[in-house]
């Protein structure tokens, strides 16, 4: 099923506490793993990995001397096997792609997030248990997008939950609630455009197409959105989001659910279920995303 | 005349407790559902069952017999397969309300989601306010009557029974398979009557009626979303 929620709240205060209680409302939707994707204001290139093992720091430290000094890093365990590694890497931003690329390259590290003002937090669990296991910070930021899993089409391991990056784009995630039935044969294709993938979900391969057409084809969100709704088949949801801005996207059939709600004064709500967006406006009526429309939003 | 708060039970538990209820009481009133899926589904009996909150998915799935007055929302699929009795939602209903309704009546006084009364076979489905697209999707039965706006595609490839609209542009917004007739007298007063018994203050005589296009002979035509030329990415 999964379930999706997304915020634009221009400097909340308690962006990443308002997203979770989003989340927490959808927790019937998916337990196997609950992530958000949150962007805030900072000045500093943060780096987010998991890592099967704490005996790979050593590997990751060698990686990321190549480019830069670290500092503020934490290491502490996940709710699985997962051990996790956050820090601030002050660095050259024109190479953020080459590092991701480098850390993926490793087969036991897996960046969850990577650039000047993304964070991405997902593991195991419902998102309660994230937020006391990952001990979120009250996040002052500007907007973000989260995900409640429950995995049909890869295995339960948290590099295969959502929000998805893409090292092609830094600053993009997305989360998908759907399946798309042409993975095998669109990450051929896209194999052949020269993209590398670190799992076998199909939601990764949305991420890349997305980062692709936007970074080496120059195409703005929308239009890339446009040709995703024309290219990926399955039953899909999406919500993207950048730096600036978040994109909707809704399969044409509109088997998976999409609601937003636009309050006055820049805050936009998103989410598979009306009963998500009451922690932020308690009774309102939601507008239901047309099937096969494709929607975004700047922040 | 019996309360009870709900706060911190399961649905299971609520259902069976409901079961016992009813049988004796004939008022029941309830506090704190907190959004409760599987409200009332599968309660048999007479009684009036009034509750001061929200319920989510699946409110009074195949309930027969008693009446249930919801004073917030519901989730999806109120009313789903209900035989009879009433569900009168006071706020709004998620999407797919009422469907394959086989009879008994639902009242929404807000408004509802996508696919209202999908594949109804009987009874009636009143929303005050507006709905989503498809509404009254392959009906095959019963009365649908809106009184805000509709969206696209209502009555797509219905069978038979009615719907009736007071949106002017619902011609624009007609589903494949059905036209727009104005109301007929007998309608009229059975419309009326159903206003009189929920207390709806609205007059009849601006409805249309929307119908299959062959009546009691459905002309099959294969559904098919809109598809735009596939892009070669």
């Amino acid at each position: 099923m999964c379930g999706i929620a997304g915020l634009i709240a221009k400097d909340s205060p308690t962006l990443g506490k308002d997203l979770i209680n989003m989340l927490k409302e959808l927790v019937h939707r998916g337990k196997d793993a609950t992530g958000v994707a949150i962007y805030e204001n900072r000045d500093t290139i943060d780096l987010r990995v998991s890592m099967t093992a704490a005996q790979y720091q050593t590997d990751l430290a060698d990686i990321i001397k190549k480019y830069g000094p670290v500092s503020n890093d934490r290491i502490y365990q996940g709710q699985g096997i997962f051990t996790f590694y956050e820090a601030s890497v002050d660095m050259d931003p024109a190479r953020v792609s080459d590092l991701n690329w480098d850390i993926d390259s490793h087969p036991d590290i897996c960046v969850h997030s990577l650039g000047r003002s993304l964070k991405v937090y997902k593991d195991e669990g419902s998102a309660e248990e994230l937020q006391n296991r990952h001990k979120i910070p009250a996040i002052k930021g500007t907007h973000g997008i989260g995900h409640v899993r429950l995995a049909t089409e890869s295995v339960e391991n948290i590099n295969f939950a959502h929000p998805f990056i893409s090292y092609i784009y830094p600053e993009l995630a997305i989360v998908h609630n759907g399946q798309f039935t042409n993975y095998f044969n669109m990450r051929r294709k896209m194999e052949h455009w020269g993209v590398r993938f670190k799992t076998n979900n199909d939601s990764e391969m949305a991420a890349h197409f997305l980062a692709y057409q936007m970074k080496e084809k120059g195409k703005d969100l929308e239009a890339a959105l446009h040709l995703g709704l024309e290219t990926f088949d399955g039953v899909f949801t999406l919500l993207v989001s950048t730096a600036n801005q978040i994109g909707a996207l809704r399969d044409r059939l509109g088997i998976k659910p999409m609601l937003y709600f636009e309050k006055a004064g820049a805050t936009v709500l998103f989410g598979s279920e009306q009963i998500c967006l009451t922690p932020i406006v308690s009774d309102v009526y939601a507008t239901e995303m047309d099937p096969g429309g494709v929607q975004v939003w700047s922040v | 005349m019996v309360r009870l708060d709900l706060a911190g039970m399961k649905s299971r538990e609520v259902n069976r407790k409901l079961k016992d209820l009813i049988k004796t009481e004939t008022e029941i009133e309830l506090d704190n559902p907190h959004s409760i899926h599987n409200f009332a589904t599968a309660l048999i009996g007479e009684g009036k069952i009034t509750l001061h909150g929200s319920t989510g998915f699946y409110t009074g799935g195949f309930l027969e017999g008693p009446t249930i007055v919801v004073e917030g929302n519901t989730g999806w699929y109120t009313g789903d397969n209900m035989t009879s009795g009433e569900i009168i939602v006071k706020m709004n209903t998620g999407s797919n309300a009422g469907p394959s309704m086989v009879g008994g009546t639902i009242v929404i006084k807000g408004n509802s989601g996508s696919r209202a009364g999908w594949g109804m076979k009987g009874g009636t489905l009143i929303v005050c306010g507006n709905v989503g697209r498809w509404a009254g999707k392959m009906i095959l039965g019963g009365r649908i009557v809106i009184l805000g706006s509709v969206g696209e595609g209502i009555g797509e490839s219905m069978y038979n029974g009615i719907i009736h609209v007071l949106d002017p542009a619902a011609e624009e917004k007609l589903g494949g398979n059905v036209k727009l007739v104005p109301i007929d007298d007998r309608e009229k007063s059975e419309v009326e009557s159903l206003f009189k018994k929920y207390g709806i203050q609205q007059g009849v005589d601006d409805f249309k009626s929307i119908v299959p296009r062959v009546y009691g002979r459905h002309e099959y035509v294969l559904f098919k979303p809109t598809h735009k030329q596939r892009a070669q990415a």
